[in-house]
């Protein structure tokens, strides 16, 4: 019975410290681009505009500014911010998931590390979407697959210009996003 | 050996194991911590001069042209012409005083615009004077010296390419076909409104140098014109709020601090600035060479290793500007599919391809290259030979960590590549700008181009060229972060850190012996085995004996 007992606690502690020292890899994906920060963020944003499924931009957010506004400095981050309906809306209209907009928009990080280098990061949707059931599981397994489109380019393309703030907001109000699909 | 100890033994071996495993698998902690043109007017403060120039009668002119402002000027300043004709701004020549190689804008070859020879009407207008349009100007006439260039404090003072340095006599289109117009300046407003240089005055080529906003330098660009804390400490306009003369202090218009002689290891404490021997604008004329407060005495004994810039300006061209990091010439004269000129820009709206000059990259937020640095640089000057085979070196910055005078610099690498005479093995000479029939960006022919350019450089040209790739160093001084965002121990003592290329000097962390290591991890290892098995035969023996 002891040997039962301790091994379950030992099973226990074995998966708690894996889930600790991976979970957060497992949850987001890190990956270099081959390009300096603006035009990786370009480039996903033309990506994004062209995947069709009702994705569109809704935001380009720059936290560093924050920072400098504040006195200090960080190396550059860029978050690009999507959303699609076609995909928002079924979270959004059940009760049981719909804290999950906390997740909404999609964003997309681009920031350059001491490496010199620019990296893209990314939520891994479709393992976290299957924690919270079928319904949103089926969902964010689309989010994942349309993500895979933003990351992926074509360098014998020319750099796209990069889109600053929230296409079709200038507004503002509530409605400022609307543009940008959510 | 019962169950109850073997358990408790593979239970704590395990946590063991994968601690050690949980600490070697996660990362290392890392603190994150064109023309010149008229930058934006700083605000401007009262003035404490006993002289209002406005009220002088010499001023009272309806100036047409920029010589007859200065001969106005020098009615009273009678010895400034003669001191501003000895300094680099206006000679645009420099002899090194260590090795006696003359360099200057005149005699260097750079991977930007690549030379001044053929040029000079367009270059000349970031010259501190009037008329310089081909090798026949006449260094001795005072009457030619731009006074307003650095003295103009309305802001409006503007040169254009083109006009051999005089400013904008009548309003014209710049660039032209841009629907842009620049406004003639009011010469006589101007002469009566003259003050000490201002950020505007300095920066109106130091920060457009290279063609284009920031390209050149990296760590001077329109955004030190009213910068916030984070991108410079001294220049914080809500802060000490320094001006460019306030470290580059003048003596007789000799600008100190010049790239060309670099105070490059400054020793002793801080001392008054115009002290003979001192160069002012070292950071240690106002902090010393012992900067750092007694707690953190371990900073001060980097101090004879690296140069304060290594540490306090982590990145430069820390603004959305950014700066040129390469200018590939041989790009030049691809026209657009309708055989026409192509200008493409990047996805930050900088230069990055024209058919008349090349192709571009930029950078923001530059992680800098370092390198050991004694304060003298050698230059490809025109004529130099180069080997073909190899990157070209254009400056190569001087010292070692032998040399007690380097110490490590942060440094801009700006890549290129540009012609060069395949028989002959020396950077070519080429006429880029103008209207007439040889000039690349109007003609786009580089045979006819260099030919002209080997002309006025008086050097003979083989008739065939190629293109070789070069790089040229700049010692990084400009935007010094706020403390807080200095580099970090580990930023630098890791293997892969910011000295990685760093030779001659052993450091903690980044140098070791691989044999040592194991065997160091080893004995670590083999003691916590030690400690883990002699507390199982404590436990196993007290409850055998219990």
């Amino acid at each position: 019975m002891l040997k039962v007992i301790g091994g379950f606690f030992l099973g226990l502690v074995v998966v708690g410290v894996l889930a600790y020292a991976f979970a957060g890899s497992l949850m987001f994906r890190e990956i270099e681009s081959p390009f300096g920060v603006e035009e990786t963020v370009a480039r996903i944003q033309q990506n994004i505009q062209n995947t069709g499924n009702g994705w569109a931009l809704s935001g380009l957010r720059n936290p560093g500014k924050a920072v400098q506004n504040d006195g200090g400095n960080v190396l550059p981050v860029m978050m690009v911010e999507a959303c699609s309906t076609k995909y928002s809306a079924p979270i959004l209209k059940d009760d049981s998931v719909r804290f999950l907009s906390i997740l909404m928009p999609c964003k997309v990080s681009v920031y350059k590390k001491n490496d010199g280098k620019t990296y893209i990061g990314m939520m891994n949707a479709g393992l976290m979407g299957k924690m919270f059931g079928p319904m949103v599981g089926e969902v964010m397994g689309h989010v994942a697959e349309d993500q895979e489109k933003f990351v992926k380019f074509d360098p014998s393309k020319p750099a796209p210009e990069m889109i600053k703030g929230t296409p079709g907001a200038a507004a503002g109000g509530a409605g400022a996003s609307a543009a940008g699909g959510c | 050996m019962s169950a109850r100890p073997k358990l408790i033994l593979s239970v704590a071996a395990i946590a063991a194991t994968l601690t050690a495993l949980v600490a070697f698998a996660m990362p290392a902690k890392t603190e994150v911590a064109s023309a010149p043109q008229a930058a934006t007017t700083t605000p401007k403060k009262e003035s404490d001069s006993t002289a209002d120039h406005s009220k002088f009668k010499e001023l009272q002119k309806n100036f047409k042209t920029g010589p007859e402002v200065t001969e106005a000027c020098l009615i009273c300043h009678t010895e400034a012409a003669k001191q501003v004709q000895h300094t680099k701004h206006w000679t645009w020549e420099s002899k090194d005083p260590k090795t006696g190689q003359v360099r200057g804008k005149k005699n260097i070859i750079n991977n930007y615009c690549t030379a001044v020879l053929s040029n000079e009407k367009d270059c000349m207008a970031c010259h501190a004077g009037y008329g310089w349009k081909d090798s026949s100007f006449d260094f001795s006439v005072q009457k030619n010296v731009d006074c307003l260039v650095c003295h103009d404090n309305t802001g409006t003072y503007r040169k254009l390419p083109g006009d051999a340095g005089h400013p904008v006599y009548k309003r014209r289109e710049f660039p032209p076909k841009s629907g842009k117009f620049v406004e003639a300046v009011d010469l006589q407003k101007a002469a009566q409104s003259i003050g000490m240089p201002s950020r505007t005055n300095c920066g109106a080529c130091h920060f457009f140098g290279g063609g284009a906003n920031g390209a050149k330098h990296g760590d001077m660009d329109s955004s030190l014109q009213h910068p916030g804390k984070y991108l410079d400490v001294h220049m914080n306009e809500k802060g000490l709020n320094f001006s460019c003369t306030e470290c580059h202090a003048t003596k007789s218009h000799e600008v100190s601090g010049s790239r060309y002689n670099t105070a490059a290891a400054v020793t002793g404490p801080a001392h008054i600035r115009g002290k003979a021997d001192a160069s002012p604008a070292a950071c240690q004329s106002c902090h010393g060479d012992k900067p750092h407060p007694a707690q953190h005495a371990r900073l001060n004994q980097h101090t004879d290793k690296l140069a304060c810039q290594t540490c306090h300006i982590p990145e430069f061209a820390r603004n959305d500007i950014g700066t040129e990091m390469s200018w590939d010439w041989s790009k030049a004269t691809i026209m657009g599919p309708d055989g026409k000129r192509m200008v493409r820009k990047d996805s930050a709206g900088r230069r990055a391809f024209d058919s008349q000059k090349g192709e571009w990259r930029w950078e923001s937020h530059v992680i800098p290259e370092y390198r050991w640095f004694n304060g003298t640089s050698t230059y490809k000057v025109i004529g130099s030979k180069i080997d073909p085979s190899k990157v070209v070196q254009l400056s190569v910055v001087g010292g070692g960590p032998n040399d007690p005078d380097s110490r490590i610099w942060p440094t801009k690498v700006h890549r290129g590549k540009q012609p060069y005479d395949v028989e002959n093995n020396y950077l070519t000479v080429q006429h880029t700008g103008g209207e007439d029939a040889t000039a690349l960006w109007h003609n786009y022919d580089w045979q006819k181009a260099i030919g002209t350019g080997m002309k006025a450089a008086n050097l003979p040209y083989s008739g065939k060229f190629a293109f070789v790739d070069t790089e040229l160093t700049w010692p990084i001084t400009h935007m010094v972060a706020p403390k807080e965002d200095a580099l970090t121990c580990e930023q630098c003592h890791s293997k892969n850190g910011r000295m990685k290329d760093i030779q001659g000097v052993y450091m903690p962390a980044r140098d070791g012996t691989h044999w040592l290591d194991v065997i160091g991890w080893s004995l670590a290892l083999l003691t916590l085995l030690g400690v883990l098995i002699h507390g199982a035969i404590r436990i196993y023996s007290s409850k055998k004996e219990g």
